[in-house]
C-alpha cells in the first residue's frame, strides 16, 4: 500500500492538480460566503416579518415562524436535492452554482434567522419601549436602537454557524457544483488512491475550518468585552441582568 | 414589452402527487432506517462524548492532549469525508465494510467529537465544592463520577443533548443516501432514479422528515420533563 501511496504522490501533488484542488477549494468557499450572507440578509427580513405587531399580521407571523421550522427540520441534502428539481422543473439551463446557493441560502437563512431573533430578544424590552415613546418607526427602532446593541450577540454565533457551514457544503458535491468533495471524488474515478485523495481532502476542509473557527471565537471573546458591550451593560439597570 | 426572458422558464410541468404517495410504504421504510441510524449514532456518540470528556477534565496532559486532537479534527472535516475515507479509503487496504456500517461508524465518530464538547460545557458546570464534598465522603474517581456529576449534568446538557440528537436526525444520516444507504433520503433516490418524479418525491419526504422531527423533539421533551425536570422547547 505504501508503495502505491509513494508511486502516486509526486504525480497527485503536482502543481496542475493542486491548482485544481484550490480552485475547488475557492469554490467551496465562494459558496459557503455568496450562501450564507445572503442567508443572513434574509434573515433579518424573516426576523422582522415575524415581529410585525397586530392582529392583521398573524398570517405573516405565521409564515415567519413557519419557515423556519420547517427548514430547519429538513435536511440540507433534500434541500438540495428539492432546489435542484424544482428550479430544473421551471427554469432552462440554470446554472448549478446558482442552485447550489439557492439551497444554502435557503437553510442559512432557516438557522441564522433564530441566531438573529435571539440577538434582539437579548436587548433590554425598555430599550424598545423608550424607542416608542419617542415616536421610532419601526425601521428606525431596528436600525438605531436594536441592532447597535445586538449585534455583538449576533454576530458570533452566524460566524460560528457560517464557519461550520463550509463542511456542510461538501453535500452540494451531489448536484454537480465543482467544489472540493467533487473534485476528491473525480479524482478517486481518476485512479487516485482513496486513501491519499479523501485525507488531503480532510486536511484541505481541516485548513479552511480551523482557522476561520478559531477566528471565530477570538472574535466572540473580544466583542465580549468590546465597550458597546460593556456601556450595554451600564445602560441596564443593575437588577435586571 | 420583450418578454424574451420568459424562454428561461417552462412552466407545463404536471405534477403527479400520486406517484410519490403511492411508494409511500417504502419512504416509511427509509424512514426507520433513518431512526435506527440516528439512534445508533446518537447513542455511540454520547458513549464517545462522555469517554472524551471525562479525558478531557480528568485525565493527563497526554490524553487531554489525545482527546483534544480528536475533537478538533472530527468537528473541522465534512461528515461526507469521513465516511468516504472508511468506505473507499480502507477499501483500499483491503478493509471493506458495507456502507451502513460505514456511515454509522463514521457518523458516530463525528457525533462523538461534538458531544464530547457538549459534555465537557456539563462537566465544568458541577460546582468544585460538590466534587470536594464527594471526595470527603470518600468515594472514588469512577464513584465521583457516576453519583455526583452524571445526575448533575444530565439536567444541564439534557436541553443540547436533545437538540443534537434531532441535528443527527436531520443533517446527519441523511448523508448516508450519498454512500447508497437506504434510509429515508436515500429511498427516495432509489424510487427517483426509477420513476422520475424527483421532485414530488423529495416534497414527500421532506414532509415525512418535518413529521419524524416533530414527533421525535416532542418525545425528547416530555421525557425530559418528566425525567430530569427539565424545560425542552419543542419548536
Amino acid at each position: 500500500m505504501l508503495e502505491r501511496l509513494a508511486m502516486e504522490a509526486p504525480r497527485f501533488f503536482a502543481p496542475h492538480n493542486l491548482a485544481l484542488l484550490l480552485e475547488a477549494m475557492g469554490m467551496t468557499l465562494a459558496l459557503t460566503v455568496v450562501g450564507c450572507v445572503l442567508g443572513f440578509l434574509l434573515a433579518f427580513g424573516i426576523v422582522f416579518l415575524r415581529q410585525t405587531p397586530g392582529r392583521l399580521a398573524l398570517p405573516i407571523r405565521f409564515m415567519a415562524i413557519f419557515y423556519v421550522e420547517i427548514f430547519r427540520r429538513i435536511p440540507f441534502l433534500v434541500v438540495t436535492y428539492l432546489v435542484l428539481f424544482f428550479i430544473q422543473a421551471f427554469v432552462n439551463n440554470a446554472s448549478l452554482f446558482a442552485i447550489a446557493v439557492i439551497a444554502i441560502c435557503i437553510y442559512s437563512t432557516a438557522y441564522t434567522a433564530d441566531i438573529i431573533r435571539g440577538g434582539f430578544e437579548s436587548v433590554a424590552r425598555q430599550q424598545t419601549e423608550a424607542a416608542a415613546a419617542m415616536n421610532f418607526s419601526r425601521w428606525q427602532t431596528l436600525v438605531s436602537v436594536i441592532i447597535p446593541q445586538s449585534w455583538p450577540v449576533i454576530l458570533p454565533p452566524a460566524v460560528a454557524f457560517a464557519v461550520g457551514f463550509i463542511k456542510d457544503t461538501a453535500l452540494v458535491s451531489q448536484v454537480g457544483v465543482f467544489e472540493l468533495t467533487f473534485r476528491a471524488k473525480e479524482m478517486n474515478n481518476e485512479g487516485f488512491s482513496a486513501l491519499l485523495v479523501f485525507g488531503t481532502t480532510a486536511l484541505l476542509y481541516f485548513a479552511m475550518s480551523y482557522p476561520l473557527s478559531r477566528w471565530g471565537r477570538w472574535l466572540e471573546q473580544r466583542l465580549a468585552s468590546s465597550p458597546s458591550k460593556r456601556s450595554q451593560q451600564r445602560l441596564r439597570p443593575a437588577h435586571r441582568s | 414589452m420583450n418578454f424574451s426572458f420568459l424562454h428561461f422558464f417552462h412552466f407545463n410541468y404536471t405534477f403527479q402527487w400520486g406517484v410519490a404517495f403511492a411508494h409511500l410504504p417504502e419512504l416509511l421504510q427509509g424512514a426507520v432506517v433513518t431512526l435506527e441510524l440516528g439512534l445508533l449514532t446518537f447513542w455511540g456518540g454520547a458513549l464517545i462524548g462522555l469517554l472524551g470528556a471525562s479525558l478531557k477534565t480528568f485525565g493527563g496532559p497526554f490524553l487531554r492532549r489525545v482527546a483534544d486532537v480528536y475533537v478538533v479534527f472530527f468537528t473541522n472535516t465534512p461528515a461526507l469525508i469521513q465516511i468516504y475515507f472508511l468506505l473507499y479509503g480502507l477499501g483500499d487496504i483491503g478493509i471493506l465494510w458495507d456502507p451502513f456500517t460505514c456511515t454509522l461508524i463514521g457518523l458516530t465518530l463525528n457525533a462523538g467529537a461534538y458531544l464530547t464538547e457538549i459534555m465537557r460545557a456539563g462537566f465544568i458546570s458541577v460546582h468544585r465544592t460538590e466534587m470536594e464534598a464527594a471526595e470527603t465522603l470518600g468515594m472514588s474517581v469512577w464513584q465521583r463520577i457516576r453519583f455526583v456529576i452524571v445526575p448533575h449534568i444530565a439536567k444541564v446538557i439534557y436541553p443540547a443533548l436533545a437538540n443534537f440528537f434531532i441535528v443527527i436526525l436531520v443533517m446527519g444520516t441523511s448523508v448516508g443516501a450519498i454512500v447508497g444507504v437506504d434510509e429515508l433520503t436515500g429511498q427516495a433516490i432509489n424510487i427517483s432514479t426509477e420513476n422520475y418524479r424527483w421532485l414530488e418525491m423529495f416534497v414527500v419526504v421532506a414532509g415525512i422528515y418535518v413529521v419524524l422531527t416533530l414527533i421525535a423533539s416532542l418525545s425528547l421533551a416530555l421525557v425530559g420533563r418528566w425525567a430530569f425536570r427539565v424545560k425542552a422547547k419543542v419548536l
